[in-house]
This record gives C-alpha cells, structure tokens and sequence, in this order.
C-alpha cells in the first residue's frame, strides 16, 4: 500500500488560557488512504473541529494553541514545509468545508468575489468570465437552483443550507486531493444532502481524492464512509470498517451513541442514562482497522 | 491588557516602540525634575551662552536667546502629548458614536450622518485646520479644537464599516429579539467588537497628531511663544541652516521618534488585537 | 385548545440586484397552545424565513400573522418580544465573541427584569445546568465553545425569556446524538413542565419522527402537507415527502425497510 494521503500521530493539543492548561486532544493517531472516506464521529467538543483545523495549519496561529505530534500529507512531513508552501496547500491540495457555512463566507463581499478568490488560489491568472462559469456550474452540481443570483448575493441572503452548499462547492472547486468536511450537511435537507454526498462520492471516485468526514449524523457516516473513527474527549475510542462498527460496536460510547439516535420507525427521543463509566476505556480497534495492519 | 503588554515585549521592534514611548511619556511627566534648567520654557534670555552647538551642559545646544535647547524639546513633548491626548479623547467618542448610529440604525441617519462625515473627509485635513485657525486666535485650545475637527471623521469611518458587517451577525438578531434597546446593542453588543480597531487607530494617530500640531506651528498657526512647541522649534531653526543645525535637527528627530514610536506600537497592536483596517 | 399562532396568508418576497424571488407564498397555517410543530423541507424553500416573520425581524409582503388572538404589529413590543424566542441556525455567530456566556443570558433576565437583580447571577448557572452546562462557563467567551456548546447557550437564552413560544431553527443540528438526545429530551420536558409550545424547523426527519405533534411540510416557500406526525409518515400525500422521507439516511435495516415500505406503500 502507498503512503497514505494523511497520517496523523500522537496529536496533542492544548490550550493556554487564563485560568490553565486545558487538554484538548491526548494523543490521536489516524490515517485517510488514497481514495478513502473516512469518518470522525464522536461528541460535541471532543476535539473533531481542531483536528481537522490542525491539519489546514490554522491552529497553529494561534498563540494559546500548544500542539505536538506529527503531521503527514502526501509522505511531507507538514512540519517541515515552510509556513508559505504549507499556506499554499491550503484551499489547492487540501481544502476544508466549515462546519458553520454562514460566518465562515465575509459578510462583506458577494459571493462571487470569494469563489474567485477560491479559483485563483490554483489558477491566478483566471479570468472573469472563466471564474463565474466555473462558479455557476460548481453551483449548479450541489443542487443550487440560481447560481446567477447566488453569486450576485452576500451570505446573509442565503439560507443556511445554501451557504453550506456555496462552501461545499467552493471547496470542491480545485480538486483537492484531501478534503476535510466538518458536518457538511447539517443544513441540507435530506435531498440536496444525498445529492452532495454522491458529489463527494464522484469526487473519490474520479480524482482519488480521500475525504476526512466529520459529522453528528450517524445515517449519513453509515451510507457514505468505509471506516469510523470514534472521538471521546481528545481520545480515539473506537476504529472499525463502517460495517463492522454499525454491526458490532464495541467501545461503551460507541454504544451508547449508537443507542442515542432518534428512529424513523419512531419509539420516542431515546433516554439516555447519565452513566459515563467507561467513555474512557481503552482503545478498542476493530481487527484490519487498526494503525498497524494497515500501515503494515 | 496585561497580555498584550506582555506580547509587545516579546517583539524587537514593538519591544523598541514600547521602549520610545515609554521614555517620552515619562520624560514629559517629570520634566520639571529631569530637564537641567527648567525655567528656560518661558521667556528666559542668556546672551552670555546663547546659538551654541551641543556642549555640557547644554547636550542639545542652546537657542537664540540662549535657552537650553533639551530643556525646551522635553517639555514641547509634555505640550504635544496633552494635545494629542485632549483631540483624541474628544475626537474618538465622537466618532465613534457618529459610525455606530450610522451603521446600525441605516436608513435616512445613516444617509445624513455619512454624508457629514464625507464633506469633512474630502476637505485635505491641513486645509481645514488652518481655515479653522485663521477664523480663530492660534492659541493652543483653538489648535486642539483644529485638529480635532479633521480627527473624528475617520474614526466615523472606521467604526462604520466594521458595524455594518457586525449588524448582520447572528448575535445582534439575538439581542433585537430579546428585546435589548438600540443603545445596549450599540454600545454594548457592536462596540466591543470595534474596540481592537479603535485602540490600535488611536495609537497610530497619537503619532500622527503631534506630527499635524507640529505642521500647523511650523506655518505659525500653532501653538505661540513662549510656550515651546516642536513644529515652530523647527520652523525658527529652519532660517539658520546649516550653520545652526542643530536648533531643526533636535526637534525634527524629536517629532520623528514620537510619530515612530506609536507607529510600531500601533502596527503591532493591530497584529495582536486582531482589528483590521 | 386554542390556537396561540396563526399564519393567515403569509408571503415574503426578496430583491436581490433588481431580482425578486418569492421566499414565502401564501402560507397558512395554526400552531395549538402546547404542541411541538415540526416544519421540514427543502433547503431554501422559506424556512427560516417564515421563522423571521414570526419574530418580527422581516415584515410580510402580504397576509397576518395573529399571537393569542391579536394580530401582531409590525413593531413588536416588549411583551411580544418576551412571549416568542428564538433558537438559531448558526451556533456560531449567535453568540457575541466579545462578551461572555453569561453577559449573553444576563441580557435576556436584565431586559425582562426577570427575578431580584441580586439573584440572576444564581438563576444564570442554573439555567447553564438545565441544558447541561457548568455554572462555570458563564465567565467563558464563545470562542472556548465547541460547536454544540454553544448551541446549548443559545437555547439556554431562550429559555431565560420564559417565553410561551419558542421558534427553534435547527437547534440541535451542530449536537452530537447524545447530547441532541438530551437536549430534546429537555425540550420535551419544558414543553411538559411550562406549557411551552414550539415550531420547531429542522431537516431530520427521525428527530422529527419523534418530538413533533405535526409537520408541515414545504417545498419552495408553499406549504404542501400538514398533518400529524403518525398520519405523515405512515401516508404521505404527496409526492415530494415521500421522496424525503425515503432519502432519510438511517442507522439500522429495520428503519431502512420502513423506508421501503413508505415507497413501496404509494409506488
Ligand atoms: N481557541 C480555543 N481556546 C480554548 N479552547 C478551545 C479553543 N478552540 C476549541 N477549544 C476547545 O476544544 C474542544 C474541542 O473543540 P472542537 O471545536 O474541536 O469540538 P468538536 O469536536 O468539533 O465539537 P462539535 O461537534 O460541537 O463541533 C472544546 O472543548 C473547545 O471548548
Ligand atoms: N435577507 C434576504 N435577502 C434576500 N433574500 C433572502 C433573504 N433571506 C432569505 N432570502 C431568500 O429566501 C429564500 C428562503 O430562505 P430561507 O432562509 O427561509 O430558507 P430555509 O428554508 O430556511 O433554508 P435552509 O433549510 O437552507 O435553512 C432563499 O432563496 C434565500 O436566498
Ligand atoms: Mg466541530
Ligand atoms: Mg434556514
């Protein structure tokens, strides 16, 4: 097997506040193949978001942000770029879909100035017209009805799940080859959502590209990833092929998580005990799903 | 405050910034103790000493009339910096207000208030500070309310454009739909996001402030004898160079050190607060 | 029952560059004193929109919208503004980043002058707590939040108003199912305890499955269905719910079959 489109090792990361040290991330290793979707599932504030934030290097900006561990895109080491390389990285190679749509775009300017601005991060010599061709037709593949009058808005003219598709389409604009989807389909309905997902489904298929997928939306991460990757407070819990995962989890939290969906078949909002006693067990890899067999 | 304080530090250039301007602020504090001859601000005269180059104990020279030219530049710093202070602390909330109402309250107030702010802007500040001066005796409060008059548009400007994107943030809706008066959304809500906008302008401007006095008593429109003022120290020095030089040379190092001292503290500030301009 | 909001004819257009496009059209509809309606449909369709009108933030193009009986002005009063809250879309930006979580709630309790000002300090933890929070994260700044964090405070302010009506727009959209399962657990209580009565706009039809009394469905700012929510998904009516309901991503092959099932059911 190649080198893996990203590896990460050991993540550590904390924050300088005031008040102390807070420990986000307590070492978390995990790999994306070439071509794979891989999913990050886990609690709200378990560390999923800065993750994927780490691996842009936007956190890194940070001055209160304390980060260790390796970072490994391609075979380069991230580390080792020079911040300029690894800026240019960002939004050609590697571009992330933001989990909040509507204050990731400017306020200020309309949409196509910032989809431009996408474009030309690979292309800098593109012009006008060619720039809102390729915008109207990035627009029309998610499903957006008026991409003329889209472009022509700002963002707070938009509903939300037309903002969440305008980033979408701008990050799939240069044919990353990793890309990083932070909840991208929370605001789409489960239509549209569907129509999205197999556009990033296309995507993998026709460029290779390897998908980090971050969702709360345990349906959707069973349709569209090969592997999971379950997060609890800074720690990986649980890894296992979707198949597996959905059939047998094994982790506490897994389990209980996957006992917290609501149904379609209905039952009522499920209730959860407040028991956390083991959430913080051992890491419980699935056999051909764990770091070292794969990487083997 | 404390931590930013602490980051400037950890830059050379702010660090140097911080080190200029501290050194000025405290020069023009203790003046009367510092200054070797503290009676040479009025209208002294010592023609047993005076047109002389730098020498002990006069470091910087002495003037015409034989006062001591260091003397003279440490407490022409005390009168800039009240100056400066006084049209900043009168000019910003002005403006400040001014861009807030325009921005959050749109409609007709916007349409008036920017349109004020706009014929102030497009009158070259200097031209409007000496029309105002030659209307009004040049003394130093009618320099201050000069220079102010051309100051606060641009705070206007500033706070403006940051509230109308602001305003359409999800938190202003929140506070609309709680039922927060106009006032608390302005003040409370939007201000607090201009803040690191507004402090890292001010400390650019105080700069620039002293730099405009200095001009407008250069062309003899500022501050009056006897009261030392760097801009006309230069502007008298001015007819006697090169042979005097250093009647100009200490006063304009002195102007240029102030304007750079608050300009690298500025610039650095507006890396670490994060305002944008 | 009586019915405590009552849309009659509602439109809302936008112009956008000269552009007009009709967000809203003609929409009716009641929500009874103490349900939970849910509204779902394809993003864009009004939405959030209809959300806007109900708060007073957009006025309508045409028709009423009617609070308890009375028709609500365009300029709402403060009663109305303590009556009706709002849960936004977007947890993020919701919350002021310059001021601290519990500056945000305290603005809620100051502005109704809801309890002794000496005790609202007291009433902001405990209104952390009842959406699972620390008391302590009142002294926090938003940016320390995660995502659903933040989403809890929002709903938190909510809650501070004690209104009668809370419009939720995606509230537990950025919530892990944990957590969303706690917080609509919560929302059903207060619902019990309070009498509360909610529209509750959201793109997850399982959550809809399970907290909504009735749904209305829209599809390109017209409402198209309405119904209980027993009689919605067992019977769609139309067609573009069925498509929804059998796009419904799910967890298990039980509730893939049901899904089955409803097509195969209309096919
Ligand atoms: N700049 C920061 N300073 C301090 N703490 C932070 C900062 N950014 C994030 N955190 C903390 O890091 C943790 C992880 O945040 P992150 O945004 O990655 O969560 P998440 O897993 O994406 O959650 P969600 O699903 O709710 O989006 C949270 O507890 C958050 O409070
Ligand atoms: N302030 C505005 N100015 C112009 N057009 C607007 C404005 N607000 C909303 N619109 C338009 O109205 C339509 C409906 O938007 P709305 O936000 O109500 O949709 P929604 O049903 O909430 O969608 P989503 O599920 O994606 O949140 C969209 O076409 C949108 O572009
Ligand atoms: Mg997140
Ligand atoms: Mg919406």
């Amino acid at each position: 097997m190649s080198a893996p489109t990203l590896k990460i090792e050991n993540l550590k990361l904390g924050f300088k506040l005031w008040s102390g040290m807070v420990e986000v991330l307590h070492g978390i290793s995990l790999h994306i193949g070439k071509g794979e979707r891989v999913a990050l599932v886990g609690e709200s504030g378990s560390g999923k978001s800065v993750t994927a934030r780490i691996v842009l290097g936007m956190l890194q900006e940070i001055s209160t942000a304390r980060i260790s561990g390796s970072l490994n895109f391609e075979g380069i080491d991230l580390d080792k770029l020079k911040p300029r390389d690894r800026h240019h990285l960002r939004g050609t190679r590697m571009s992330m879909i933001f989990q909040d749509p509507t204050s990731s775009l400017n306020p200020v300017y309309p949409i196509f100035t910032q989809f431009r601005e996408v474009l030309a991060r690979a292309n800098p010599a593109i012009g006008e017209a060619e720039a809102r061709m390729k915008a109207i037709a990035a627009l029309a593949d998610v499903s957006i009805n008026e991409p003329e009058r889209v472009l022509d808005s700002y963002a707070f003219q938009l509903s939300g799940g037309m903002n969440q598709r305008v980033m979408i389409a701008m990050a799939l604009a240069n044919n990353p080859s990793l890309l990083l989807a932070d909840e991208p389909g929370t605001a789409l309905d489960v239509t549209v959502q569907a129509q999205t997902l197999k556009l990033m489904s296309d995507l993998v298929e026709q460029h290779g590209t390897s998908v980090l997928f971050i969702s709360h939306n345990l349906g959707v991460v069973r349709e569209f990833a090969d592997r999971v990757y379950v997060i609890y407070k800074g720690r990986i819990v649980e890894q296992a092929t979707t198949k597996q995962l959905f059939s047998d989890p094994q982790h506490p939290y897994t389990r209980a998580l996957l006992s917290a969906v609501p149904r379609i078949t209905g039952g009522g909002i499920p209730d959860i005990a407040e028991d956390t006693a083991g959430f913080l067990d051992p890491l419980i890899a699935h056999p051909g799903a764990s770091e070292k067999e794969r990487l083997a | 405050m404390k931590k930013t304080l602490l980051i400037l530090t950890r830059n050379p250039l702010s660090l140097l910034g911080l080190i200029l301007v501290t050194i000025i602020v405290l020069a023009a504090v203790f003046a009367d103790f510092i200054t070797p001859f503290p009676e040479h601000v009025g209208a002294v005269v010592d023609f047993t000493n005076f047109n002389q180059p730098p020498h002990w104990p006069n470091i910087f020279g002495t003037d015409l009339v034989g006062r001591d030219l260091f003397t003279r530049v440490v407490y022409a710093y005390r009168v800039s910096l009240i100056l400066a202070a006084v049209v900043l602390i009168i000019a910003v909330p002005i403006g400040v207000a001014i861009g807030l109402a325009a921005g959050y309250l749109g409609g007709w107030t916007e349409y008036v208030l920017m349109r004020i702010t706009d014929i102030f802007l497009s009158i070259p500040p200097l031209v409007l500070a000496m029309s105002i001066m030659g209307l009004l005796e040049p003394t130093l409060t009618n320099g201050m309310i000069a220079v102010t008059a051309m100051w606060w548009p641009w705070y206007t400007r500033l706070v403006y454009s940051i509230t109308r994107s602001e305003r359409e943030e999800g938190y202003v809706l929140a506070a609309e739909v709680i039922g927060a008066s106009k006032l608390h959304i302005m003040f409370r809500e939007i201000l607090p996001n201009c803040v690191p906008s507004i402090v890292t302008k001010m400390t650019l401007d105080f700069g620039f402030v002293i730099l405009i006095a200095s001009s407008l008593s250069f062309l003899g429109l500022g501050v009056q004898p006897p009261t030392p003022d760097l801009g006309s120290m230069v502007a008298d020095g001015a007819k006697y160079l090169p042979d005097s030089w250093w009647l100009t040379v200490f006063p304009g190092l002195a102007i240029l050190i102030a304007v750079f001292g608050f300009n690298l503290i500025g610039d650095a500030l507006r890396e670490i607060l994060g305002g944008d301009q | 029952m009586s019915a405590i909001l009552e849309l009659n004819g509602v439109s809302k257009e936008f112009a956008v560059n000269g552009r007009r496009t009709k967000a809203v059209d003609n929409v009716s509809f009641a929500v009874e004193k103490g349900e939970c309606l849910a509204i779902v449909g394809e993003s864009g369709s009004g939405k959030s929109t209809i959300a806007n009108m109900i708060l007073g933030i957009y006025g309508t193009t045409a028709g009423t919208i009617a609070f308890a009986g009375e028709p609500l002005p365009e300029r709402r009063e403060k009663r109305h503004r303590r009556a009706i809250q709002l849960v936004q879309q977007n947890p993020l930006s919701s919350l002021n980043p310059r001021r601290t979580v519990g500056a945000s709630l305290r603005l809620a309790l100051d502005v109704h002058e809801i309890g002794p000002k000496a005790e609202r300090a007291a009433r902001i933890g405990a209104l952390l707590q009842e959406v699972g929070l620390e008391p302590d994260y009142a002294r926090r700044s938003p940016a320390a939040l995660s995502g659903g964090q933040r989403q809890r405070v929002a709903i938190a302010r909510a809650l501070a108003c004690e209104s009668e009506l809370v419009v939720l727009d995606e509230p537990t959209s950025a919530l892990d199912v944990l957590v969303q399962a706690r917080v609509l657990r919560l929302l059903a209580e207060l619902k019990a305890k309070r009498g509360l009565t909610y529209v509750f706009i959201t793109h997850d039809l399982s959550v809809v499955r399970n907290i909504a009394d009735r749904v209305a469905v829209f599809e390109r700012g017209r409402l198209i269905e309405i119904g209980t929510t027993e009689a919605l998904f067992s019977s769609p009516t139309q067609d573009y719910t069925r498509r929804l309901i059998s796009a419904v991503p799910v967890v298990s092959d039980e509730e893939a079959a049901m899904r089955q099932h409803i097509m195969g059911d209309q096919a």
